[in-house]
């Protein structure tokens, strides 16, 4: 009689809450690591009054705005090179290694073919999006043909990738003469087009949220979005529903890597326009994007905004350090308090349902009352 | 031996237990007394509390009143490991066995002895052994786990429950998963069992089970209870007034589909055909023997045998959701032509594993009514999966075939169990496809919903479908298939025709009795069956093959 409210009180909690209710942990998470991250300035003796204000000066006041934007961008494309695999189920941990070959590829094809304006900037940007969707693509085989999980296979890939972007740029590609371990200045053409002054803003801005949005829209509303969710909702499954699972799981993770791949077109092709070794891996682009996607717990809309949230902390920790004297590291720290609690909030509750459902499964047939 | 000498205090007692889920009550003021060294039944249609009870008895749940006593003294039960040290034991319907680990290791696990800080597993063989002698129940403590047949991987929850010196022993619906020969034998051992004064709780949905193994029974009905019997003072009657609160009527059987202009299914061709079917796992191991045999339209064709003897190969071979890695001869053909792989889309599949398969927990009612159609045109929208379409969709099979629930929007895990399967076979017999395979179908569902299904089923057979029917309850493939292939070892051992198919004939067939023969008895059998079916000497022939 009242069997559907009986199990929709059981389980369908969360669902029941709406939007709000779902985007709960990472408020919570958010909202804990500040609490902690104040106790911690109280106890080495920051006031937090001046601190805080001097973070969000650090990321958006006069200048500063356009280099937060600057590291807004590679941060949202690599938050998508894990967001896309992993609505699959699939964990992309290889993104630097797609990202840095991306760079080297968009870099060679630049200085070595002339190309012509408009073109010299699409191109290679196109090139390293497929260079780094071949990079993820190599892993995924691994995965479905041998049975090792992706989440070994993408980083196992990344690093001997990462090592060969760093001899190509310190030999084939490197500048003559210089011993610097950095390719020439790329051609004129080559560079992306600014947008405002700085040059920290190019026109990777527009270009990553169109992508964005594009990859919203595949989700919510196309025939590939919904296969790729139910396959990420329960593999079996969509496999019992004709989806091809295993080359959709080729797929998002090459798209995923495709992403990665023109991220590093992206750095490459901007200030200061050339393949820097090391410049593309260490700002840690790739593991703040893991953060931000873990902390939308995968939802593509709350991306961007998790992409944001991170990005600021990130740029304005600098500022904070300089105006404040607050070491800039104490931002890692709220940062991976986020992670921490999200990840403690997800433990609990697979450890609840887990419990439900063993008492359940002794419950069998008493849920159909 | 616990105090209290004689039967004066109950072994076990719940008093008064309430239990609420929501608005729902699954048990109100319950009282439940279980004597020491009694097998005591406590007996239930699904949903009628029972399980809920137990729960409560073995500290999985706690009671919102009420309480329990173990002798006459009042315990507090708040896990699992607590009712343990209490001495109750509990055998759950899926076993919790580490299959690579031997008998012994199994037992002791949690509770090992040791020499000296090391596990003394001598020890554990030895007492193993002599629970084994006590208790009638015999296992080589060296023997792994995933090797042993159900039955005595049974016998091993039993004695893992024994070794913790459980002196109230709970067993979930332990038929379940066991030939009628396997079940005659665990209540010998449960009779033995209690003979040292341990007590034991049947839980069962089985009439017959109740009346042959048990010395007192409990029958709830909507959380209540609605009769206490002494088992030899009382009749099946008795018990099924008290348990649905009526009689039962004759059993139903399908109306042959009359009235069909091309008479009965046996002229027809087949729908669905296996042709000498072997399957290989990756290993090589054959799961799949020289199946063969066919599905007419208008035919409902059952699949019995005892959990692991190849229907699960069968089916998936046939659906073409055969896992990779495994190899296969012979045939599956469709109105003559082979059967794709990665899901046939002419066949209409229910799957017996709901969560794991046949639904996505965490998608919405209607996300989940579409799969497999979403690449139709129909679904379509401008760009891509029209959500108005697929809601549309949705709405009108939650209408057409009762599903109760509040929003096609909601995640489908929060329907009751009845209602997520309405949902899958609404999907899956929406498509109108000539061929419909449905396993378990009624599994974990309530009786109101049992009869919807098996109406859907009987119409589908009229409908000129061709359904192969894969069940472990053998009442409900009596009850509906025209003809029953019996599975054993990955082969088909017997055909029985629907109205021949008794209980003693299955289960004989079920253990193999009838496989030595070879091939040339079932079809002897089959023979003569099919005639008697059709009652028409014309169409005799050509039934079977």
């Amino acid at each position: 009689m009242s069997a559907v409210r009986l199990g929709s009180l059981a389980r369908g909690r969360a669902a029941a809450l709406g939007p709000l209710g779902r985007s709960a942990p990472a408020v919570l998470a958010v909202a804990g690591a500040l609490v902690v991250t104040t106790l911690v300035m109280l106890v080495v003796g920051v006031d937090p009054s001046d601190a805080y204000p001097a973070l969000i000066r650090g990321a958006v006041a006069d200048g500063n705005l356009e280099y937060t934007i600057g590291a807004f961008v590679p941060t949202l494309g690599m938050a998508l090179a894990f967001a896309i695999p992993l609505r699959t189920g699939e964990f992309n941990l290889g993104g630097d290694g797609q990202m840095a070959l991306g760079g080297v590829a968009a870099a060679a094809l630049a200085l070595r073919v002339p190309l012509p304006p408009g073109v010299a900037v699409a191109l290679p940007l196109v090139v390293a999006a497929l260079t780094g969707a071949v990079v993820a693509g190599i892993s995924a085989p691994l995965h479905t043909r041998f049975g090792i999980p992706a989440i070994v296979t993408t980083l196992l890939v990344s690093t001997p990738a990462v090592a060969l972007s760093s001899y190509l740029v310190r030999f084939p590609l490197a500048e003559p003469r210089t011993g610097i371990a950095e390719t020439p200045l790329l051609p004129d053409a080559a560079h992306l087009p600014a947008i405002g002054a700085s040059g920290y803003v190019t026109i990777g801005l527009p270009l990553i949220l169109l992508l964005t949005a594009g990859w919203i829209y595949v989700d919510r509303r196309t025939v590939a979005g919904y296969e790729i969710r139910a396959t990420g909702a329960n593999r079996e499954f969509a496999r019992y529903g004709g989806v091809r699972v295993d080359r959709l799981a080729v797929v998002t993770m090459a798209g995923g890597g495709a992403f990665a791949g023109l991220v590093g077109g992206l750095i490459v092709l901007g200030p200061p326009f050339r393949f820097v070794d090391g410049a593309l891996t260490a700002p840690g682009y790739t593991f703040t994007a893991i953060a931000a996607v873990l902390l939308a717990t995968g939802r593509p809309i709350a991306v961007p905004f998790t992409v944001a949230l991170m990005t600021i902390l990130q740029v304005g920790g600098e500022g904070m350090e300089r105006d404040a004297g607050v070491p800039s590291q104490l931002t890692q720290v709220i940062q991976g308090l986020v992670i921490v609690i999200v990840a403690a909030l997800a433990t609990t509750r697979v450890l609840r349902e887990r419990r439900a459902r063993r008492a359940q499964e002794i419950d069998v047939g008493e849920a159909n009352a | 031996m616990p105090t209290g000498g004689d039967s004066e205090a109950p072994a076990a007692e719940l008093v008064g237990i309430t239990k609420r889920f929501g608005p729902v009550v699954a048990n109100d003021g319950i009282d439940l007394a279980i004597r020491r060294g009694e097998i005591h039944g406590v007996v239930g249609e699904n949903g009628a509390g029972k399980s809920t009870l137990m729960s409560i008895l073995y500290g999985l749940r706690r009671p919102d009143s009420g309480h329990v006593l173990r002798n006459g003294t009042r315990v507090r039960l708040r896990s699992p490991a607590e009712a343990i040290g209490h001495g109750l034991g509990m055998v759950h319907q899926r076993f919790r066995l580490f299959p690579d680990l031997t008998v012994a290791e199994n037992i002791v696990i949690g509770a090992e002895p040791t020499r000296r800080g090391v596990v003394d597993l001598a020890a554990a063989g030895r007492e193993i052994e002599r629970l084994g002698e006590v208790f009638g129940l015999y296992v080589d403590p060296a023997s792994r786990a995933g090797r042993l047949p159900v039955g005595v991987r049974q016998r091993v929850e039993i004695l893992k429950a024994l070794y913790r010196e459980a002196e109230v022993l709970i067993l979930d619906e332990p038929t379940a998963v066991l030939t009628p020969g396997e079940a005659a034998r665990l209540f010998d051992v449960l009779k033995t069992v209690t003979r040292t004064g341990t007590s034991v709780v049947l839980v069962t949905h089985k009439l017959s089970e109740v009346l042959t193994a048990t010395d007192r029974v409990t029958v709830l009905r909507r959380g209540r209870v609605t009769g206490r019997f002494v088992t030899a003072e009382t009749t099946a009657d008795e018990l099924v007034i008290a348990m649905i609160g009526r009689s039962l009527g004759p059993p139903r059987r399908p109306a042959a589909p009359d009235g069909e202009p091309d008479g009965t299914p046996a002229g027809r061709p087949y729908a669905l055909e296996v042709d000498g079917l072997t399957v290989l796992d990756r290993d090589g191991v054959p799961r799949l023997s020289d199946v063969s045999f066919g599905v007419r339209p208008g035919e409902i064709v059952g699949i019995a045998g005892v959990a692991g003897s190849g229907q699960r190969e069968l089916i998936d071979t046939v659906t073409g959701l055969r896992p990779p890695g495994s190899a296969t001869s012979g045939g599956v053909l469709l109105s003559g032509r082979p059967v794709r792989r990665g899901r046939e889309p002419a066949i209409a599949y229910v799957p017996e594993d709901r969560h794991g398969r046949a639904t996505a927990a965490t998608m919405s009612l209607a996300e989940n009514l579409v799969m497999g159609d979403h690449r139709t045109p129909a679904l379509r929208g401008r760009a891509g999966l029209s959500a108005a379409a697929v809601r549309e969709r949705a709405r009108t099979l939650v209408e057409r075939f009762a599903i109760r629930a509040a929003s096609v929007g909601d995640p489908i895990s929060a329907l009751s169990g009845g209602n997520a399967q309405k949902a899958v076979l609404a999907r899956e017999l929406s498509r109108g496809t000539p061929v419909i395979v449905v396993e378990e179908p009624t599994q974990g569902v309530d009786v109101g919903a049992q009869e919807q299904i098996h109406g859907l089923l009987s119409e589908a057979r009229a409908a000129g479908q061709a359904v192969l029917l894969q069940s472990s309850e053998l009442s409900e493939l009596r009850a509906l298939a025209d003809r029953i292939l019996v599975m054993f070892e990955g082969r088909v051992v017997a055909e029985l025709a629907g109205d021949e198919a008794t209980e003693e004939r299955l289960g004989a067939a079920m253990t193999g009795a009838t496989a030595t023969p070879g091939q040339a008895a079932p079809a002897a059998e089959t023979e003569s069956s099919a005639t008697a079916r059709e009652q028409g000497p014309a169409d005799a022939k050509g039934t079977t093959r």
